[in-house]
């Protein structure tokens, strides 16, 4: 943003207006690039959600967070230790701790995984139904309009 | 502040009742009450007798009555303290509160016991009902204590409120409708207060003759050092938010933003927190979020100064004395889209810019650290706007014309 964004002083003083509208459309291009981390900006919006559910693009977003949120990682991870006189000691005690935990955690998450991808699949369902319905609700009511226009132009 | 009008002027000058909740002893309490205490100070300078009505509760959690009540000065302001009814039935209070935030039906008896078990004192109201013929003018708020209810009560067609009104649940309760309705007039902070009171309670709220004026907060201007921030050992960039940390307030939101932001970027910007009340660090962050805890008036100014741009996300205001004061330090400032009253004063004042979410909010922030000339540009900005808009000459003058 801040390359192609100018200096904008003019008489009045900086036009703000200009730079929001210029920052919108910066992140909507980077959003549909992909450039955001959706899942690190899912989480930073917890506190955000009551502001952001009027927004009209707001389900979509929400959608594309819980997509990119929705898979927890259960692989393997490197053990690390900060304490450096007893890192080798304590380093293989929390390996012996992850390998007694690893077969809970395995089927632990792994369930939950399976459970986090159906309510997103269901929410999705719901979400695209809606928008059918809402699309068709539309559409109908247009022609009724322009039924209506022309009813009253002949009369 | 220099601001006495000749004699003649005097003569005509109203005789004037400040009330409010609270009366700052140590600069602790909240923006409506250090905005009723500038207007009685205005007033004051002005060649008004003026009286500032208040309790002897210190903590707006327990309102115990910590003070002595009785008359004393304030920065040379006739103060009387009054007690805190201690008979409150808080339980009862919060149950119909709780009632009004989520929408429930409430009954005209319960809005009336909401209100009765709120912030009152009977020692107060009863000043005021026996010496309704010494004030001209009773000027209260905020709107939604009890205590204002009651003090516009006793002499309604003399009593202009302060309602320091946010778009919120309890601005909806019928009570508090007949209580913009049935005063003298209102003295609102800004364009979109006042327009948003004209949607919930009426047109009639600005009909002509009615006091429905924009005076707003005076702030003369102050010396500042942007050097005395890194004396406080404020050396990296940072951004800044001085009040009470809560939900309300957009504290939780701002610390989230500010951590995704330095994940995301990786960009060593530290968060620096003045004022009270406590923040959720997330993991790792601790080290980077700065808390000074209370600080004085001249200290603050200088990490104003010091900051790369001041930040508010609060939804809920009715004025931004905090932004004022960052302007007047020459710093811009970051406001949340959705906070109309926040974000068009930023607007008009030409002096930051505001954000919908978290990329919007990354996005702004880049643009100031990366352009520091257009960073000191919105200050400028800003600092211009407050010294024309909220000049205690200003204002004084906007606020003689609503007691007229």
């Amino acid at each position: 943003m801040s390359e192609t964004t100018p200096l904008q002083i003019g008489a009045e003083g900086v036009d703000v207006d200009a730079i929001v509208r210029e920052l919108r459309e910066r992140v909507a291009e980077r959003r549909a690039r992909g450039e955001y981390d959706e899942a690190t900006v899912a989480r930073a919006e917890r506190f955000n959600l009551a502001n952001l559910k009027d927004d009209a693009q707001f389900l979509e977003r929400y959608l594309t967070c819980l997509r990119q949120a929705v898979q927890v990682d259960i692989d393997d991870f490197e053990i690390v230790e900060r304490r450096a006189r007893l890192a080798p000691l304590l380093k293989r005690l929390k390996r012996g701790i992850w390998c007694l935990l690893r077969f809970y955690t395995y089927r632990l998450w792994s369930q939950q995984n399976q459970i986090n991808g159906m309510l997103l699949a269901a929410t999705e369902i719901i979400a695209t139904r809606d928008q059918e319905r809402l699309d068709r609700i539309e559409a109908r009511l247009s022609e009724i309009e322009a039924r209506l226009d022309a009813a009253g132009k002949s009369s | 502040m220099n601001t006495a009008p000749h004699d003649t002027a005097r003569r005509q000058l109203p005789r004037i009742a400040f009330v409010a909740p609270r009366l700052a002893v140590d600069g602790a309490v909240g923006g409506a009450e250090t905005l009723l205490f500038n207007l009685a100070q205005l007033a004051r300078d002005a060649g008004c007798d003026v009286t500032f009505l208040t309790t002897c509760a210190r903590d707006h959690h327990t309102w115990e009555n910590l003070l002595p009540p009785g008359e004393t000065r304030h920065e040379g302001v006739r103060v009387i303290r009054f007690p805190v009814n201690t008979d409150r039935d808080i339980e009862t209070f919060l149950r119909i509160q709780e009632a009004i935030c989520t929408g429930t039906a409430v009954s005209d008896a319960d809005e009336e016991l909401w209100l009765a078990n709120s912030v009152n004192s009977r020692a107060l109201e009863e000043h005021l009902r026996t010496n309704t013929a010494a004030y001209d003018r009773i000027v209260t708020g905020p709107y939604l204590f009890g205590l204002t209810v009651a003090a516009a009560a006793v002499a309604p067609e003399r009593t202009l409120l302060v309602p320091c009104l946010h778009d919120e649940p309890f601005a909806r309760v019928r009570r508090i409708a007949r209580l913009f309705r049935g005063v003298r007039g209102c003295i609102f902070n800004t364009e979109p207060e006042r327009a948003l009171a004209v949607r919930l309670f009426g047109e009639a709220l600005t009909a002509p003759g009615r006091p429905a004026g924009i005076v707003g907060f005076a702030l003369p201007p102050f010396d500042c050092d942007p050097a005395g921030a890194a004396r406080l050992g404020l050396t990296a960039p940072y951004i800044l938010y001085c009040g009470r940390r809560e939900p309300l307030k957009g504290t939780p939101l701002l610390v989230d933003y500010w951590a995704a932001f330095r994940r995301i970027t990786g960009r060593d910007v530290k968060l620096v927190l003045t004022g009270s009340g406590t923040a959720e660090v997330p993991e790792g962050m601790r080290r980077h979020l700065i808390d000074l805890g209370f600080v004085g008036e001249s200290e603050k100014h200088d990490i104003m100064a010091g900051a790369v741009a001041f930040c508010h996300p609060s939804v809920n205001e009715s004025l931004g004395i905090v932004l004022l004061e960052s302007w007047l330090a020459g710093r811009p400032v970051l406001v949340h889209d959705r906070g109309v009253v926040l974000r068009e004063q930023t607007r008009r004042a030409r002096g930051g810019l505001w954000f919908r979410d978290y990329p919007e909010f990354q996005e702004c922030l880049n643009l100031l650290l990366d352009q520091p000339e257009l960073a000191a540009a919105l200050g400028a900005g800003g600092r211009e706007f407050t010294l024309r808009e909220y000049a205690p000459a200003a204002v004084q003058a906007r606020l003689l014309e609503a007691l007229r």
